[in-house]
This record gives structure tokens, sequence and C-alpha cells, in this order.
């Protein structure tokens, strides 16, 4: 059912001008993600899956085709109400945590419904539950240079759930994390998944993967 | 994003980057602080002016007779209209001077004139008009030659044919030697035969007692009020003078009065060192009819002055033809300082304003720095739903905050500096007015840099904020 489905891709395609050449980043991509599930997008580098992760993230346009999501039609949507869009219905996981580095973890894990227009009070009420649950509440005044790598994504992680997103979108997630903080991590979207988050997670490694319920292969800008 | 979200995060990071933030606003901090010592220098360059005019009114008009050098150097003639045998005297000297010989038995106004020639000749250098460029015979030559005493009726006759006057006295001055108080051996000293509104007219405030009044003139009574330095002088001070007596010429005379300090003054009476007698009072008992008053009179526009000038030359003219009399303006002596003090100020804030300029490319820079150096946070900030809106006004704030910072350390900075500079005898008058001003300067660098670092923050594209490493 298609009320049912969160992210659905039409014949996307997207190409980036390198130098005289356009270069086809993105072919006919065709790809849904129902509510409630746990998608794995596997590809080895060159393949595409960031820039596919870019696209569903409404952080970069579309050439060409259709993107819905949560019902609302992306590739039409004009860069204002995409601001919105990041805000209320997605919630990003980067590889890098992308923590801003003078806030401290309070700071960083509040922003996105500072963003959306709470006070501070407010979207720290909110958060504590998020936060609790994270087992950050010992940390909330540290800086994220003060945090081992598994900790700081465990604040990106609260920072992308705080909002409580349609999405979760998680790129490379364990990426810059050994391989113990790495499985905490993957454990903690299991457990986020079976409370009924949506996660969409990009990876190229296929133990990564298999965490998923399902896992899309993206090949060459295909999917497989 | 609420605005007051905004400012906290502009604080958080201002906070953790204090030390960056204090050097990017040196500039400001050196420009604000030069607006306001600028301003105070201009301002005390004010009131330097006003202070040295402060005896003067804005219309004042001061008119006075000074007669030939040459003349009175020669022959005190004490009337216009000379004795007959007057005449005789000069012709009789006019030996010196051949064109004179001829002048002898002439009416009693060209008697006169001769009697000038004659006393020129009589300093013993025949040839000193010529030689010093003023040929005998010219029109011009011929004035001034009579001793002239500007009275209080030439004063009423000014006020009552002149339009467009709201006031009038008349002053003169003497040297006298004075003793009393502690000083045992007599001093010279300035001694003014004044009317009862001098004191008004001239803006004089009193410390004690009351200023000279009407009917101390019209009994000539022996009263004067000192200045606050001839009091202080005569008497150690003012308090002691009140009330005690003061010899001028070997008459005693009563203190009824001393002025407040007043200051030094660029025209009239110095008023700090003068005594003040009643006008009459002094003609009767100190100088006779051997004085040069001046007549002061106060044009009721400020503007008019030129005009009442003129109009006072053409009543004396009709009294005195062939004197020409002084008519000094005050006014516009006291308009042309300012104006010349208002024009070095601008010329100093329009330093200052590119010292601010400089301050403001350093805003700038660091902003742009600044930009690229934080272009993944703002990434991050677009990415989890920061609107252009919010990144603008974040960096602008920044900026805003940097400038208002460095405007209040500057402005504490020449506060600080000002009585250093107040040590190099530069009058320095600091007011609110500057600090304000140097304030609003700050704001508006910082705002006019800041912008476009801002704006092209706000511009920047999440995906490649992100990926810039």
């Amino acid at each position: 059912m298609p009320s049912q489905e969160i992210i659905s891709m039409h014949n996307v395609c997207k190409s980036y001008k390198m130098g005289s050449q356009r270069l086809s980043v993105l072919k006919n991509i065709d790809f849904t993600v129902k509510k409630g599930e746990f998608t794995a997008i596997l590809g080895p580098s060159g393949s595409g899956k960031s820039t596919l992760m870019n696209i569903i993230g409404c952080m970069d346009n579309l050439d060409s085709g259709l993107y819905e999501l949560n019902s609302i039609p992306i590739h039409s949507t004009k860069e204002k109400e995409l601001v919105k869009i990041r805000n209320h219905e997605i919630g990003f996981i980067f590889q890098n945590y992308h923590l801003i580095p003078t806030y401290n973890v309070m700071q960083n894990i509040i922003m996105p419904l500072l963003m959306r227009g709470h006070d501070r009070k407010t979207a720290e009420r909110e958060c504590r539950e998020v936060i609790s649950m994270l087992g950050l509440s010992d940390r909330l005044s540290h800086k994220p240079s003060e945090l081992s790598g598994g900790q700081r994504q465990r604040v990106a992680i609260a920072r992308a759930l705080c909002s409580k997103p349609s999405l979760l979108l998680a790129d490379e997630p364990t990426g810059a994390l050994d391989q113990k903080s790495g499985t905490e991590v993957l454990g903690l979207f299991k457990k986020l998944h079976e409370m009924g988050n949506t996660i969409v997670m990009i990876t190229h490694d296929m133990n990564v993967a298999k965490w998923a319920e399902r896992t899309v292969n993206i090949v060459d800008g295909q999917i497989q | 994003m609420r605005f007051s979200e905004i400012l906290n995060l502009v604080r958080i990071n201002l906070y953790q980057n204090r030390f960056k933030v204090l050097l990017t606003s040196i500039g400001i901090i050196v420009g604000a602080a030069t607006i306001v010592c600028v301003i105070a220098i201009g301002k005390g360059g004010q009131a330097d002016v006003a202070d040295q005019f402060r005896n003067l009114n804005a219309g004042a008009l001061d008119i006075s007779y000074e007669q030939s050098q040459n003349t009175s150097a020669g022959f005190p003639f004490s009337t216009g209209n000379s004795s007959s045998g007057r005449p005789s005297m000069s012709s009789g000297s006019g030996s010196f001077v051949p064109s004179s010989d001829k002048s002898g038995s002439q009416s009693s106004k060209r008697s006169s004139n001769s009697g000038e020639r004659s006393s020129r000749s009589s300093s013993g250098m025949p040839n000193s008009g010529a030689m010093s460029g003023m040929p005998f015979g010219d029109s011009s030559d011929r004035k001034n030659t009579k001793k002239i005493t500007l009275s209080t009726d030439d004063m009423d006759n000014i006020t009552s044919s002149v339009a467009g006057l709201s006031e009038a006295t008349i002053t003169y001055t003497t040297k006298q030697n004075v003793y009393g108080g502690n000083i045992e051996e007599s001093e010279s000293c300035t001694v003014a035969g004044t009317l009862s509104d001098y004191a008004q007219l001239s803006n004089l405030s009193m410390m004690f007692g009351d200023y000279l009044s009407d009917s101390d003139n019209d009994n000539k009574a022996k009263v004067c009020v000192l200045g606050y330095s001839a009091a202080k002088k005569i008497f150690g001070s003012p308090e002691q003078a009140y009330d005690s007596l003061v010899y001028i010429d070997d008459r005693p005379y009563t203190v009824g009065g001393v002025l407040a300090q007043q200051g030094s003054v660029e025209a009239g009476i110095s008023a700090d060192d003068a005594i003040f007698i009643p006008y009459a009072t002094g003609i009767k008992y100190l100088t006779g009819s051997d004085i040069s008053p001046t007549i002061t009179v106060i044009a009721q526009d400020a503007d008019n002055v030129e005009k009442v000038a003129e109009d006072v030359k053409n009543v004396l003219a009709e009294s005195y033809p062939n004197a020409e009399f002084t008519v000094t303006d005050a006014g516009s002596k006291m308009k042309a300082a300012n104006e010349s003090n208002r024009t070095l100020t601008l010329m100093l804030v329009a330093m200052a304003s590119i010292v601010f300029v400089i301050g403001g490319i350093g805003i700038m820079n660091v902003l742009f720095v600044s930009v690229k150096e934080r272009t993944e946070e703002i990434g991050i900030l677009k990415a989890i739903g920061g609107s252009k809106r919010d990144i603008l006004l974040e960096f602008m704030l920044e900026a805003c905050c940097i400038s208002i910072i460095g405007g209040i350390l500057g402005v504490a900075v020449s506060f600080a500096l000002a009585p250093v500079i107040s040590g190099f005898s530069i009058r320095m008058e600091m007011s609110v007015t500057g600090a304000v001003l140097a304030l609003g300067f700050s704001l508006a660098t910082g705002t006019l840099f800041g912008f476009y670092p801002a704006w092209k923050a706000s511009r920047l594209v999440p995906v490649e904020a992100l990926s810039n490493e």
C-alpha cells in the first residue's frame, strides 16, 4: 500500500559535470522503503550510494524522476520547504558523527528541536528519554572531543532521534568505529527498528548490512 | 529558530573563540577609542572657545575710539574743538612742516588738523608720516586726530538711533595702584569703571555680595567688586575680601562683592584680575576725563550684527565727522573660532572613520576565515534543518557582537586614555554622546562588514559543506 511507503523513488537519475563531461551517478533508480523497515543500501565505493543517500536526505536535487518522502513530492519541493522536511522527517547519522565541536552533548542533541523553534528547556525535556535510553545522561556537559567514537555516534543517534523523524538515515554509521563500538551501534539500530523506527543505512560492508532486515545492492548507479 | 536561541549559540561560539574575538576586535577597539577621544577633544575645544568668550554675547559689538598714535604722542588735545591758542601753537611748531605754515588762520577744525601735523613733526621726525606710508593731505590721514571720549550720552544716542539693539553699556579700564588686605606695598591693578548692567551683559556671576548698583554710580560711591583672582591676591581668599576695604589710588573702597572665577577670556576685560568700580566714581576720583571708554551694544539678532555695526558707525559719524571708530564684532570671532574647531573635529572624525573601515575589513576577513573553518558546522546545521535565515542571523550577530565588544572595550580604553591625553594640556570633554556614537559606529561596521561573509555562509549547499574536510 502506497500509504505505508516512507520512500518511493521512480526513475531517479542524477549526474554531475566533471570538466567537459557529464558523469551519470544514479541511473533510473526505482526504490521504495516501507514504514518500519530497516534497509541497508550496500555498495562498493563509487557505486553512487552516497549520492542516493543525499537525495533521500533531501540534501541534493535529482535531475529527473519522482521521489516522495512520506507522501511529500520532494522532486518538486523548493529548498525552503526542504529545510523543514529535513528537520521534521529525517534524522541523519553520519560516518564522522558531524557533531558541532564547540557545543556540548546536550546542545548538540537538542539542535534539531531548536531549529524547529522550540526553546531550550522544552527541547531538553523532550530529549530526556532518548538521552537516557542511549546512556548519555552523565555525558551531557561534555564536548564531543571528550568522548570516545562510540559515545560520539550515540550522541549523533540521539540528535537524530530526538526530533522523532519518519526516517533515520545513516551513512556508514560504523565506518569510523572499532568493532566493539560498531557492534554496539548496530545493536542499537536493531533496537530502534524493533521500536518501530524506519531506518535506511548506507554501507559498503556486508557484515554491517547483515544487521538490516533488507539489503538493497547498488552497483554503478543502479539498484541490482 | 528562536532569536533568543540564536543569540545563545552566538554567545557559546564567541566564548569558545574568545581569544580570536579579542584579536578580531582590535581594529574596532582602536576605532571606537579614536572616535570617543576625537569627540572629547572637539568638545574640549568648543568648551575652551566658550570659556574664552564667556564674557561675550553672540550679538555683542564693542565700540571704541583710538586716537591716532602720533597725535597722542605729541600734544594731548583734550577736545576736538581746540581753543584758539592751540592752532597758533601748532603753526608755531609747524616750521618743521612746510605745508602747515599756510594754515595758521584757518577754521578751528582745520587748525586741529594742522595741530596733528605739528604734533607729528614734534616727534623730531618731520618726514616720518611719508616714510611710514601715510602721506599728509590724504583724507584718511585726517581721521582720528581729535581726542574723543565716548560717553553715556553717545551710548544713549546709539541706543535711541540704532534699531535692533537689546542692551548697551559703557566701560573703561585704567591701571591704578592698589593696596589693602595682605598687600602692604601698592601694586598696579586693572580697575574697570562700569555701569550696573555690566555683570549681566558679560555673563559674570557673583560669589559673594552683589554687583555695583545704579545708586552706587549716581552717588559716585566708593564701592568696588573684586575679580576672583584679584580678591585672592589682595585678601588671600574671596571670603575675606567681602566687605573689607581696598585702597585704590590711596582712597578706601568697600568691597561690595566678589566675582566667581571666570577663567581666561579671549576678548574684553579679564574679569578675574580686575577691580570693578562705578563708572562715575572712577571718573571723579581716578581718571578725570582722560579715559577711552568702550561702548558695548548687544544686537537682538546675532545674525544681524553686521547691519547693526554699520548703523552704529553711521550714528557716530554724524556726531563725530572725520573720526573712525573701531567696532569689534565678538560674535563673529566666536563663530570663526567655533567653525575652525568644528572643521578640525570633522577632520579627526573622518580619520577615525577610516580606522573603522580598516577595523571592519579586519572583521570581514576574520569572518570569511571563520566561515571557511566552520563550513562543516554550517553543513550540519543545514542538514538538521537550519534555514538560511538562521545561519545568516547567527553569523551576522557574531559579527555585530564582536563589533559591540570592540566598541565597549574601545570606549573603556578611551576613558582610560583621557587622563593621559589631558596630561599633554589637551582639554578633553568626555561625553555620553561620544561613547554612544562610537558604539553606533562599531555596530554599523560589524553589520556592514559581517553581512557578506554571513550571506555567503547562508548560501552554502549542505552536501558540499558537509563534504568539506
